[in-house]
């Protein structure tokens, strides 16, 4: 695998319930739930990210900022090892999840997964029901032993995406009939009816009009408060609204090979970088000065 | 190779910039004239200057509208976000300074026949000065975005307030020695008042421009 090899494994690690692990540090009182050192993300020769070092914290939204290229997603999609599905991605240097090795070798992907939850940049609903969208992963994880289960499973979670009202009286219906926006809450209500710990979303309003947009943000607000959620965007005053922590990458160009590299600028809350970012590249993009 | 972007929001920014310091060039060219009036007891000039003041509040409103148009339109964010939030509050401030102005006009129209004692002229002379030299200096550190210079402002402002306290006492003198009468005194001492607080304003746009350029807010 892409990257597998390349990452130190975590000793006595026997199976996948060993992801219950707990955060190795902590920041005052915070606990990180990511920790990222020197990670490196190649597409064959491409190096595509260069040494990355982040630590994502507990219960809070994390937004990913930068220019086109700058390797926002890349990094997202390591975070619950989607760039395996990617033949020529390698990834390198230490990425832990609660303290453990996310590409270690006895690290099942598909349990990742269900504990990092992904949503994408367009709705992408199964051709199912409303219903069956929502309980397909609750069921092929196992977790309700009866209809009556996962009934509740999949009332709690279109609550929780703030959909149910909306949905409640025709849960058989196809979710194809649903509005773009509805069609996102519902993929973020299937993200977390399988329990997860983590919500990534690459750029999950980008294709919604400015109430979807807003609703999502509501909700992302509310969700929060169990979740941890990694969000890329290229809406500044998204990530400026939603995000208590905000991370700026660019790209810089290798005067060898002519090829671009996205590197990690600045990580603080995002009130300071958006009033006062500390370095000048952060100030010029956020301004909005150069490009 | 890098390129400048949204050069006409930046253009935008260098206008509001001219704008807060054409408002502050009237407003310290204001205060002398008002002073030049009081001290002659030229009431005519006064009221001139009081209505003159219209002027003054209409160009403050008109560059708050234009601030608050740059926020909702191009919404700025980091030093652009600062400058636009410190160009309303220096704005106010400039404004302020100008209606304390305004103050002495009026009540150089109110005392028409008082005479006051040369030591209290003077007082009231060096005060108008240093409001002046205060208003200037946060100008050239506005415009310069010298922060060194913004946060010397507050020690200038210690002259003033010193002048201050010696018109109270100067004024409490001469009416106590019967030299003026005990309307003039409280008359005096409340100019000295108006003088001493555009020194402060002075002190708040040096403070706002050490958030601009830092931000950092100081106190």
């Amino acid at each position: 695998m892409n990257g597998a090899n390349n990452m130190s494994d975590v000793n006595n690690m026997t199976d996948v319930s060993d992801l219950n692990g707990t955060a190795n540090s902590m920041n005052g009182e915070q606990e990180h739930i990511f920790y990222a050192r020197d990670l490196n993300i190649y597409y064959g020769d491409h190096h595509a990210v260069a040494d990355v070092n982040l630590d994502i914290y507990s219960k809070e939204i994390t937004a990913f900022i930068g220019p086109s290229g700058c390797g926002k997603t890349s990094v997202l999609r390591c975070y619950n090892r989607m760039n395996d599905l990617i033949p020529i991605a390698k990834v390198e240097g230490t990425l832990e999840y609660k303290g453990l090795n996310l590409y270690g070798s006895q690290i099942d992907p598909v349990e990742v997964r269900r504990r990092i939850g992904m949503v994408f940049q367009k709705p992408n609903p199964f051709p199912k029901s409303i219903y069956e969208n929502v309980a397909y992963g609750p069921k092929v994880c196992g977790m309700s032993r009866n209809r009556s289960e996962l009934d509740d499973i999949v009332e709690r979670s279109l609550k929780r995406a703030a959909l149910w009202d909306e949905v409640k009286g025709r849960l058989k219906s196809s979710a194809f009939g649903l509005s773009g926006g509805q069609q996102q809450r519902l993929c973020i209500a299937r993200a977390i009816a399988v329990d997860p710990d983590v919500l990534l979303m690459d750029e999950p309003c980008s294709s919604l009009d400015p109430i979807a947009t807003t609703r999502i943000e509501e909700l992302m607000d509310g969700l929060k408060n169990d979740y941890t959620i990694i969000i890329v965007t290229h809406n500044m005053q998204q990530a400026a609204r939603i995000s208590d922590k905000t991370a700026f990458f660019t790209t810089e160009e290798n005067a060898e090979t002519g090829m671009r590299t996205g590197m990690l600028i600045e990580f603080d809350i995002a009130e300071k970088i958006f009033s006062n970012p500390n370095d000048e590249r952060t100030e010029n993009y956020v301004t909005g000065r150069f490009g | 190779m890098e390129q400048e972007l949204r050069t006409s929001f930046h253009e935008e920014l260098d206008g509001i910039q001219s704008e807060v310091l054409k408002l502050a060039e009237d407003v310290i060219l204001f205060i002398p004239k008002i002073t030049t009036a009081f001290l002659e007891k030229d009431a005519e000039t006064a009221q001139t200057l009081i209505d003159a003041d219209e002027d003054l509040d209409r160009a403050s409103i008109a560059l708050d509208e234009r601030c608050c148009q740059a926020l909702a339109l191009q919404q700025p964010m980091a030093k652009d976000l600062r400058f636009i939030v410190s160009a309303m509050s220096i704005n106010n401030d400039i404004e302020r300074s100008g209606d304390l102005a305004v103050n002495v006009a009026k009540a150089t129209t109110r005392m028409k026949d008082a005479k006051l004692t040369p030591e209290l002229e003077d007082i009231i002379s060096k005060m108008s000065e240093q409001a002046v030299q205060l208003l200037k200096s946060a100008m050239v550190a506005y415009v310069k975005q010298e922060v060194e210079l913004a946060d010397e402002l507050g020690k200038m402002d210690d002259v003033l307030d010193d002048l201050n306290y010696d018109c109270l006492k100067a004024g409490l003198n001469a009416n106590t020695a019967g030299q003026i009468d005990l309307p003039t005194a409280v008359q005096v001492v409340l100019i000295g008042r108006y003088y001493e607080r555009i020194g402060d304003h002075a002190v708040n746009i040096g403070e706002r421009i050490h958030y601009m350029v830092t931000g950092e807010i100081a106190k």
